[in-house]
Order: structure tokens, then C-alpha cells, then sequence
């Protein structure tokens, strides 16, 4: 892949960049991003294009010459909920009511040969170093008994994954997290996204998803342990361990 | 003997997949040894296991607190005192190896046999007491155990397992029958629960989902969310002080404690002083709540540092200043829904959740839904004054709990034999299908046992009923009916027959009798052919207002069924036909009971033909005229108090009713003879009756009244063989003329005789299809009981076979003296028409519930063929498989 010369730097994250093309959006990853990761991530997103999930198209993994790995992908011209949601803090609770109808509408689907939620989740439980071995075979446990579903999730549902087309109709992108698994597991994930910027927001999101989805709320909250320690075993730069590690260190109902 | 050297293998940490593995194969094998072992070299090691448990109590007591961090030493020293000698105790006398019950008459043994190699989780709340009880009754039961600790627990439940598997092996048990994986991870515990016959998982619902999805036998047991209702009925210092006892226990960790309690409003501020008179601290609305769940509390869950603290340093964690001693901290809350409010959940601390309730209903409506939200299937607590058995009820019958305690410590309530002596001591509660679990009771020895049921053959109990009373010979009438006036000092009897009897004066000499007895009477002549309900409910009227202390049927079989049916509606107004018509496979087993007859009424028969046998059966056949159905009732219930066989009642009937009935009863006789039901008391009647038959229905038919001799004997015959059928049922042959009855309005005896030699060379077969299912019935012998009841009737031949063609040749031959006809088709009935109703016949008769004592189960395409047959008069075939 070779980027144009018209090209404009989006967003710069971690190990990655993201540009746009006019017409299509690269994501370039730098070297130290595994090249299955990125073919994962291409994998993750054809799956759900395949499934009718509006998302934008995957069209092209090659390497970037002078940089890593990249996915091209169709633009789907808009803006973000998120930007949504700020330009506009009145109407919050109506774009929350978009949000959450559209998270149970992907749950809706299902996509066979997605990775599954449980072996990410476990993977990521068992590589954490943060927390000691009884910690993590409490997780385990809690994880293992947990109900096994297989709808899909995106893992990162968030507002800025979720773009508002011109049309109004509403288009997820960020496939890299994708699983088939729980959608409360989901929710939990999508709750802690919020409680870590606006323990009120989270909350009104809880509420609404477990009303909506017709979810009892401590299905929900019995994930969060395990979701805020695969939040933590992500490692971001700037993430609240101390908050994230209060969140895991409970103990299950004897 | 010499005895084998013991290689002491060298201990292997179990710490990986394969050393896991080679491990289960040890213990498999030691366990195969140990299977042999008799009931006293186990309770040997049963006993000695459990003394150097009960003995190593304080030092695994003070392990387990100082690994875990959590509960109280002197609490554990408790529980694993417990779990050594209350398990002991309540097994010791167990049998669990080999016979273990032995019924001689019923024919059954039970045999125990362990179930092989136990996988054993064990949780961090109740270490030691719980691996002690789990090693114990595994060794009591023959088993193996493999136990996977919690990690945070390990090192004290490894060391009360290996302080029993040493006592153990030097009691005598194989090495390695316990076993532990040393360094856990849900891996192991998930190979272990994957490789093990039989799952005791305690423990949080995760681990007991995780047992329950291993696809191996897992008793696994819930969460609990134990509330107690305090009723304002209750002695209040005692619940207060017994809940505070505890939920104090161990800091709070069993899993029966009290989580919450919901006090009735006008006892309420009564029960609060006396907790906080006992040093318990109730939370400041507010700000001091707020903290105290903060602190307690993450997304609806219990924070890691709470379980097991003492009431003090929870309060600290939260920053709330409380007396070092407080034992229990209360917090008064609303809602009992954990989504609201978290302090309606289980807190495994001295923490309490408090609720008011305007009355006792709402109260247990609280409890009703806190145990739901919380601890399916678990426990519930009532304190109440024991006279308050409504509300005990009420509470018992409300709550989905599979331990309901009252006025009882619930944690040391539920785990048994502390407060109550009939609940078994375990350490391991199930919470029944509520809870998700396979057992609603307290875990124990059976659970781990295979209970192997050894039943041999034995027969049906059989009995032989008749009527009290059975008088016989001519001119006993008067001599009979002399009872009931002058030994029974009856005053009203109802006379029930037929308008032709009536109009004749058979009744006649009857009422004479009662008359000079001073016996008050009334009758009821309206009784026709083919009874009707509807007959019976105007006579059953009739018998309401007079009020009998005696009933009178005289008449032929439909007199008497119509009698009978009188009789039950006049005993019991309330009975329901339907339910008393429904067909049984044994009338010993049927579902629904008859009442008791006889409180109003004593019940006389007085046969006036020779045929039905009616005065001493339990039959009686009734039509529902507005629905055409029939209804057969069949109930030694229905069997009369006295049969008054008396020829001279019976003296004048016409040549056809003669033929038929006599036909009839030779069909009773045989029929009963060969049933699979048929007893050597029943066969004795049924063979003098055949006999009978033949010497004397000729006459009875040629010479009537003229030959009252033959028409005596006629008159017996149908009373025994009555008694025969009453026992031994009948067959095929009358599930097929009953519907020749109904379809086609052959007479009775007449559609018996048709068919007779048919179904019996049917009946003969040595290679049935199927043969009838009866214990006493062991194999086809239709043919031989054939030949030996036509061998008492003097039928000669050299073999079953021959003297069967005989008896067949001869009964023919009756058949033709007395006029039988030989065909269904020789009556009149229209082919097409026969043919149209067949198929609806054969399944009826298929149905009919005389089929079930025929010694040949029949097919309906065998019966079909048998009407057919006798239809066009064909050749019997063969009907041998």
C-alpha cells in the first residue's frame, strides 16, 4: 500500500495512525504492532461486514512502505456520536437512547467464527502480572461459571466508535476487539469505558442498556471484575490502574 | 500369609497436567483396593481418621486463620471439632459396604458400592472443617478424593487432608486414597472435575456452574441469603441474641449465617435496643451508610477485604469510628432488591441488613424475595412463638428454601444437629433445583454411594373375596332372610327387580317373609334389561327416601349390577362414575379408592337365573341412556354382604335365558380357569363348575322345572364359577362378546358361546406371540390348565393336546344340544354392517378389561381375525407363531 500524498493524520494513538485518504481511511500501525494483530483486526471487521453490520468495508492488509502493517478501509463520511454528544450536552440522553439501541442490535447478531469472548477474556486474565495467582484464579472461576453465549460483541463499544453518517444512520467502526461472547459482558466493558471519564454517564448508560435490553443489572455487574481486568491487561498509557484494580479484587457469593 | 512389601513412592507435587494425571491413576488404583475392603476394616479407618482430625482441630484452626487472614480461631476450632466427631457420629452405624438392606418376603437387597474417585472443591470461608468432612465420608464410603483447594487456602486444606489420608493408611487404608493437586489453578480444578466420578463442589456459584457443566456428576451446592423474620409473637431476647450468636459466628463466613432481618413495626424499636444493648452498632443514615457501602461494595459485589473481618475493622475500611468490640454492624434498609440496595446480598461479614414490615405478610413477602435474589434454595429463618402454627405455615409454605430453621442460630441451625437432632450434621447444603443444585438436602454419606437393587421374582399377593354370607340349597330363602330380622335386627328393606318378576310374584314369598318379621318394605320394580343410570338414579331416589338398613336385589344380572349402583349412590351420593369406571391393570393398584359400602345399608342378592353369577362378583355393568356409554365398575366394594342361592327363585325360566346363561357360565369357568390370575382356590370352583355344566345343562335346558335337580346344580355352578371370575377375572372371550353385545345386541351367553372354542385354541397356542405379564403367569401353559380342567370333566386323551381337541368336540356338541347357532353370521347380523363396526370392535375389545387376565396377550389384528373367523364360520387356524 502506498499513501497518497493527500493524505491527513486523523489521530495519532500508541502504536498507530490513522489517516485519511478522501475516500478511504488507512490504519497504519508502527512495527512493534504484531502483523497477526492487524491481520486479526482485518479478519475481525470482514466477519462483520459479512454479517450486516453497517461497518465500513475492509478492502486491503498490505505493509506501508517506510512504516508497519496497515488496513485500508472504506470512509464512511460523518461525524462521531461522541463529538455528537459534546457539541451538544442537552441532547446526551437522546444519542445515549441511539447508542444503546444500536450495542443490543449488533448483539443480535452472530458470527460463527469470530474469537470467543472467554479465550480472550482468559488470556488476557492470565497474562496480567498486576494481580497475584488467587486474584486471577478468582477471576477464572468467576469467568468460568459464567453463562456461555455466543452473539457478537464489539468489545470497545464506546462513542467514538460509532459514526453518524450523513444520512443519520449510524455506522461502527474499530472491529480490533470483537469477540462472540455475552453481551452483558459487553455492556460491563462499555460501562467501564464510561465510568472511567463520567461515573454519571456510566451510570445512565447501565440503566438504560439493562432497561432496554431487558437485562437484570447485576448480570451485568457480575462481568465487571473480569472486564476491568482485561481493560487492565490492555495496558494503556494513560489508564487508571488503582481504579481498575479496585474493581477486580472482589470475592463470589459462597 | 506374607505379606506384600509396601513401596512407599516418593511424593510428586501435583502441580501440572501430568503430574495431575499420573496422580488420578494412583489414586484410581488405590481405589480399587480399597472397593474390597469389608464394612469393619472401614469404619476402623472411618474411626481413626477421625480422631486424628478431631485431634489436630486448633492447629488446623489456626492455619487456616492465619493463611486466609479471615474469620475467627477459636469459631474454626469449632467447625472441625464438628466436622470430625458429628460426622463420625452420625455415620458411624451407617452401613455402607456390600448388603446393606435385605428384604426376604419382597425379595430385594440393596448393595452399596462406591462410586470411585471423588473430586473434591473446597473454599476458602471453611478450609479445613470442609476437607475434613469431605476426606471423612469418602473414606466411610469407600471412595478415593482428590481435592482441589482454593489458592489462597491451600496450604491448611492440603494439611487437614494429609493430617486424615496419614491416619487413614495407618488404620489400614491403600496409600494415596486422598489426594490434593499442591499448587491449584483453575486448569487442574477444571481436569480434576473433568476426570473424577463424582463432583463435591463448594463453593461460590462459579465453581459450582463450572462442576455442573464438567459433564461429570457434581453434587454442587449455592450461595446462601439466609432472612430471618422476626415476628412480634417471637421472644425477642432469644431471637436477637441467637441471631447475634450467629452472625458472629466466624466473623460471618457460613454460608447459612443471617444476612438480613425484617422485624415487624411494632416490635421493631423493642429489637433494636436489645442488639444495641448486646454491643451491635447501627449505621448512621447518610453519609456513614454511603461510606460503609463504598467500602463494602463494587459493582454490586462483595470487596476482597471484607469477608470474614471482625464488625470493627469493616468499620474502619469505611472510616466510620465504632466500639473496638461492636459485633455486628446493622444497617436499616429498604429494599430488598440487590440492584438497588447492596446490603441486601450476602456480605460473609458481621454485617446485617435490617427492614421493617407493617405485619407478618409483608415480612415474609420480604424474606420470599431476598432469599429469590439472593441465596435460591438455601435457607430462611422465622423466630415465633411456637404456638403460631399459621404463621409457621405460612412461612414454611412461602419460602423457596431448602432449610427453613425457627427459632434457631441459622448457621449453626443449618449445618445440622446442633439445634435440631433429626437434621443430618454436613458441612455441604445442597439448595435444591432452586439453587441449581441436584440435592435439597444436607450432603452426606448416600450421596457418594452407588446403590445397587437386587430384586428377585417374587408373585403377586393374591386374595380370594366373597360375600359374607352365601346361602344355598333349595328353600334356604326363608331360612336366610330370617337372619336379618331375627340376628341382624334389620327394620326397612328396599326390594329392587324387574316389572316381569314383579308382575309375576317372584317377589312375592320375599315380602311375606318381611312381613311376618315386622320388616317395613318397599320396592323398586323398574329395573330393565341393560340397566340405565338413569334407572338407577330414580331408585337410588326412591331408597334416599325410605331409608333401608337393607337392600333386596332379586332378579338375573341386571337386578343386581342395578342394585349394586343403587346401593353406592345411596351410601355415597357423591361419587363420580367416571372415576369409578376407569379400567385398571390390577384392581389392587387402581387409582381411585371406593368408599367404604355398608354404613347405611346391608346388601342381600337373590339370583333368579343361573348365568351371571352376579350375587358374588364386585361387577356391575350400568349404561348412561343420554350418552350410550357404558359404564363397567369393578370394586370388591361393590361385592354383596349375602348371596341367597336358592333354585326355587330360579325355577322358572324360559328354555332360551336357560341356554344362554348356562352357556355363560361354563365361559366363566373356563375363562377364570385359564387366567393368568388364576389360583388354585378359584380353579377348584371354576373345575366343579365345568363339571356341572356339562352333566346338568342338557336337562336344565331339555326338562326345566320338570328336573329340579339339574336346575339346583345349574344354580350352583353359576354361583361358583361367579366366585371363580370374582377372583381370578375372565378374558378374552368376554372383551370380545362384550362388544358382540354392544355392537350387534347378540345376547350375552350367546356371544360367549360362539367364540368359546375359538379363543380357547387361540388361548392354547404354545408359541403366543406375546403371553399375558403376571409374576405367578411363568410361561404359555394355556393348553395344559385346557386338558387338566376338561380332565376333571371326565374328557379322556392321550396327551394336553388330544384331551384339548376333546374338550373342544365336546363343548361343541353342548353348544348344539342346547341350540347355540354356529356363526355371528347364522344370528342375523348384516355382513357390511359387521364389517363397517369391525375395526371399531377389535380396538374395543382390545381394550376391554377382561383383556389383561388373558393368558395370551393379544394383538388386535389376532382378534380381528378371530371375529372374521367366527363370522363366516371358518376353519379355526393355527395360531402358533
Amino acid at each position: 500500500m502506498i499513501l497518497p500524498d493527500s493524505k491527513t493524520l486523523v489521530a495519532e494513538r500508541g502504536n498507530k495512525k490513522v489517516y485519511d485518504l478522501g475516500d478511504k481511511m488507512a490504519k497504519v500501525f508502527n512495527a512493534a504492532k504484531p502483523v497477526s494483530d492487524v491481520f486479526n483486526e482485518a479478519l475481525n471487521l470482514a466477519r462483520i461486514n459479512e454479517t450486516g453490520i453497517r461497518s465500513p468495508k475492509a478492502l486491503e492488509v498490505s505493509e506501508v512502505a517506510g512504516e508497519g502493517w496497515g488496513i485500508l478501509t472504506e470512509k464512511v463520511p460523518g461525524v462521531t456520536l461522541a463529538e455528537k454528544m459534546a457539541e451538544d450536552p442537552s441532547r446526551f440522553y437522546e444519542y445515549l437512547e441511539q447508542f444503546v439501541d444500536l450495542q443490543i442490535e449488533i448483539h443480535g447478531f452472530q458470527a460463527p467464527l469470530l474469537n470467543r469472548q472467554r479465550d480472550k477474556y482468559a488470556r488476557m486474565i492470565n497474562g496480567l502480572t498486576e494481580i497475584n495467582a488467587t486474584t486471577r484464579y478468582n477471576l477464572m472461576e468467576r469467568l468460568d461459571g459464567m453463562k456461555k453465549e455466543f452473539h457478537v460483541c464489539h468489545g470497545d463499544f464506546n462513542p467514538t466508535n460509532v459514526i453518524v453518517g450523513e444520512d443519520g444512520s449510524l455506522y461502527v467502526c474499530d472491529w480490533a476487539h470483537a469477540t462472540q461472547g455475552s453481551p452483558a459482558a459487553d455492556a460491563a466493558m462499555t460501562y467501564l469505558l464510561f465510568a472511567l471519564e463520567d461515573k454519571q454517564q456510566a451510570e445512565a448508560y447501565l440503566e438504560l442498556y439493562c432497561d432496554r435490553a431487558d437485562v437484570p443489572m447485576q448480570i451485568v455487574r457480575r462481568w465487571m471484575s473480569i472486564v476491568a481486568a482485561s481493560e487492565l491487561a490492555r495496558s494503556r498509557a494513560d489508564q487508571d490502574a488503582e481504579f481498575l484494580l479496585s474493581w477486580i479484587d472482589v470475592v463470589d457469593y459462597q | 500369609m506374607a505379606k506384600k512389601p509396601v513401596v512407599t513412592p516418593a511424593p510428586q507435587i501435583v502441580d501440572s497436567v501430568e503430574s495431575l494425571e499420573a496422580k488420578l491413576a494412583r489414586m484410581r488404583e488405590a481405589q480399587g483396593i480399597f472397593a474390597t475392603f469389608s464394612q469393619e476394616q472401614v469404619d476402623k479407618i472411618f474411626y481413626e481418621a477421625a480422631m486424628a482430625a478431631n485431634k489436630a482441630r486448633i492447629p488446623l484452626a489456626r492455619m487456616a486463620v492465619e493463611e486466609t487472614g479471615r474469620g475467627i480461631l477459636e469459631d474454626k476450632v469449632i467447625k472441625n471439632h464438628y466436622a470430625a466427631e458429628y460426622i463420625y457420629n452420625a455415620y458411624k452405624d451407617t452401613k455402607t459396604c456390600g448388603v446393606v438392606e435385605r428384604d426376604e418376603a419382597l425379595g430385594i437387597t440393596k448393595i452399596a458400592e462406591p462410586i470411585g474417585l471423588v473430586g473434591a472443591v473446597i473454599p476458602t470461608t471453611n478450609p479445613t472443617s470442609t476437607a475434613i468432612f469431605k476426606c471423612l465420608i469418602s473414606l466411610k464410603t469407600r471412595n478415593a478424593i482428590i481435592i482441589s483447594p482454593h489458592p489462597a487456602a491451600a496450604k491448611c486444606t492440603i494439611a487437614a487432608a494429609k493430617l486424615v489420608l496419614d491416619a487413614a493408611v495407618k488404620a489400614g487404608a491403600p496409600e494415596e486414597i486422598i489426594g490434593w493437586v499442591d499448587v491449584p489453578s483453575i486448569d487442574l480444578t477444571n481436569m480434576v472435575m473433568r476426570d473424577v466420578d463424582i463432583i463435591l463442589a463448594t463453593g461460590g456459584p462459579g465453581m459450582v456452574k463450572a462442576a455442573y457443566s464438567s459433564g461429570k456428576p457434581a453434587l454442587g451446592v449455592g450461595a446462601g441469603n439466609t432472612p430471618v423474620v422476626l415476628d412480634d409473637s417471637a421472644d425477642i431476647k432469644l431471637a436477637v441474641n441467637s441471631i447475634i450468636h450467629s452472625k458472629t459466628f466466624d466473623n460471618g463466613m457460613i454460608c447459612a449465617s443471617e444476612q438480613s432481618v425484617t422485624v415487624i413495626d411494632t416490635i421493631y424499636d423493642e429489637v433494636k435496643a436489645e442488639f444495641a444493648r448486646r454491643g451491635c452498632y447501627f449505621v448512621k443514615k447518610g453519609a456513614e451508610m454511603e461510606a460503609l457501602r463504598e467500602a463494602m461494595f463494587k459493582n454490586g459485589a462483595l470487596d476482597h477485604r471484607i469477608p470474614g473481618m471482625p464488625a470493627a475493622k469493616i468499620a474502619e475500611l469505611a472510616g466510620i469510628e465504632v466500639p473496638a468490640k461492636t459485633k455486628i454492624l446493622i444497617a436499616e434498609v429498604e429494599s430488598t432488591d440487590p440492584e438497588k440496595e447492596e446490603f441486601s446480598h450476602e456480605k460473609l461479614s458481621p454485617v446485617l441488613a435490617m427492614y421493617h414490615a407493617k405485619d407478618f405478610q409483608e415480612a415474609v413477602d420480604k424474606a420470599e424475595h431476598l432469599v429469590l435474589a439472593g441465596g435460591p434454595g438455601h435457607t430462611a429463618s422465622l423466630y415465633v412463638h411456637p404456638a403460631q402454627s399459621d404463621k409457621i405455615a405460612l412461612f414454611e409454605n412461602t419460602m423457596k428454601a431448602c432449610r427453613i430453621v425457627i427459632n434457631t442460630p441459622s448457621s449453626q441451625g443449618g449445618i445440622g444437629d446442633l439445634y435440631n437432632f433429626g437434621m443430618k450434621p454436613s458441612l455441604t447444603l445442597g439448595c435444591g433445583s432452586w439453587g441449581g443444585n441436584s440435592v435439597s438436602e444436607n450432603v452426606g454419606v448416600k450421596h457418594l454411594l452407588n446403590v445397587k437393587t437386587v430384586a428377585e421374582r417374587r408373585e403377586n399377593m393374591l386374595w380370594f373375596r366373597a360375600p359374607e354370607k352365601v346361602y344355598f340349597k333349595k328353600g334356604c330363602t326363608p331360612v336366610a332372610l330370617d337372619e336379618l330380622g331375627t340376628i341382624m335386627g334389620k327394620k326397612r328393606a328396599f326390594i329392587v327387580t324387574d316389572q316381569f318378576l314383579f308382575k309375576n310374584g317372584n317377589t312375592r314369598a320375599i315380602e311375606a317373609k318381611l312381613d311376618e318379621m315386622g320388616i317395613a318394605h318397599d320396592c323398586f320394580y323398574d329395573v330393565e334389561p341393560d340397566p340405565s343410570l338413569q334407572c338407577a338414579r330414580r331408585g337410588a331416589a326412591q331408597m334416599a327416601l325410605f331409608e333401608p338398613d337393607v337392600i333386596i336385589a332379586v332378579g338375573g344380572g341386571s337386578a343386581m349390577d342395578a342394585g349394586k349402583i343403587m346401593w353406592m349412590m345411596y351410601e355415597h351420593p357423591e361419587c363420580n362414575f367416571e372415576d369409578m369406571a376407569m379400567d385398571f391393570m390390577d384392581i389392587r393398584k387402581r387409582i381411585f379408592t371406593f368408599p367404604e359400602m355398608g354404613k347405611k345399608a346391608y346388601f342381600v342378592a337373590v339370583p333368579t337365573s343361573s348365568g351371571t353369577g352376579s350375587e358374588v362378583t364386585p361387577f356391575a355393568i350400568i349404561t348412561d341412556k343420554d350418552t350410550g356409554i357404558k359404564w363397567p365398575l369393578a370394586d370388591y366394594a361393590l361385592l354383596p354382604n349375602m348371596a341367597i342361592v336358592d333354585v326355587d327363585n330360579a325355577m322358572t325360566a324360559p328354555r332360551g335365558l336357560t341356554a344362554a346363561s348356562g352357556i355363560d357360565v361354563m365361559t366363566h369357568a373356563i375363562e377364570s380357569y385359564v387366567s393368568i390370575m388364576a389360583s388354585d382356590y378359584t380353579q377348584g370352583l371354576s373345575m366343579k363348575a365345568v363339571k356341572l355344566v356339562f352333566e346338568n345343562l342338557p336337562s336344565a335346558y331339555e326338562n326345566g322345572a320338570k328336573d329340579p335337580h339339574a336346575r339346583e346344580e345349574m344354580h350352583n355352578a353359576s354361583c361358583m364359577a361367579g366366585m371363580a371370575f370374582a377372583n381370578a377375572f375372565l378374558g378374552l372371550n368376554h372383551s370380545m362378546a362384550h362388544k358382540l353385545g354392544a355392537f350387534h345386541h347378540l345376547p350375552h351367553g350367546i356371544a360367549n358361546a360362539i367364540i368359546l372354542t375359538r379363543v380357547m385354541r387361540y388361548n392354547a397356542a404354545e408359541a403366543p406371540v406375546k403371553m399375558g405379564t403376571f409374576s405367578q403367569y411363568p410361561y404359555p401353559n394355556a393348553l395344559h390348565n385346557y386338558a387338566e380342567l376338561a380332565r376333571y370333566a371326565g374328557i379322556q386323551g392321550k396327551d394336553d393336546k388330544e384331551v384339548f381337541e376333546n374338550f373342544v368336540t365336546a363343548l361343541e356338541e353342548l353348544k348344539e344340544t342346547i341350540g347355540v347357532k354356529k356363526t355371528i353370521a347364522d344370528y342375523g347380523v348384516d355382513e357390511q354392517y359387521f364389517l363397517d363396526t369391525l375395526d371399531d370392535m377389535v380396538e374395543q375389545a382390545f381394550n376391554d378389561q377382561c383383556t389383561g387376565a388373558n393368558p395370551r396377550y393379544p394383538l388386535m389384528s389376532e382378534i380381528k381375525e378371530l371375529f372374521l373367523d367366527a363370522y363366516y364360520g371358518r376353519e379355526p387356524q393355527s395360531y402358533e407363531v
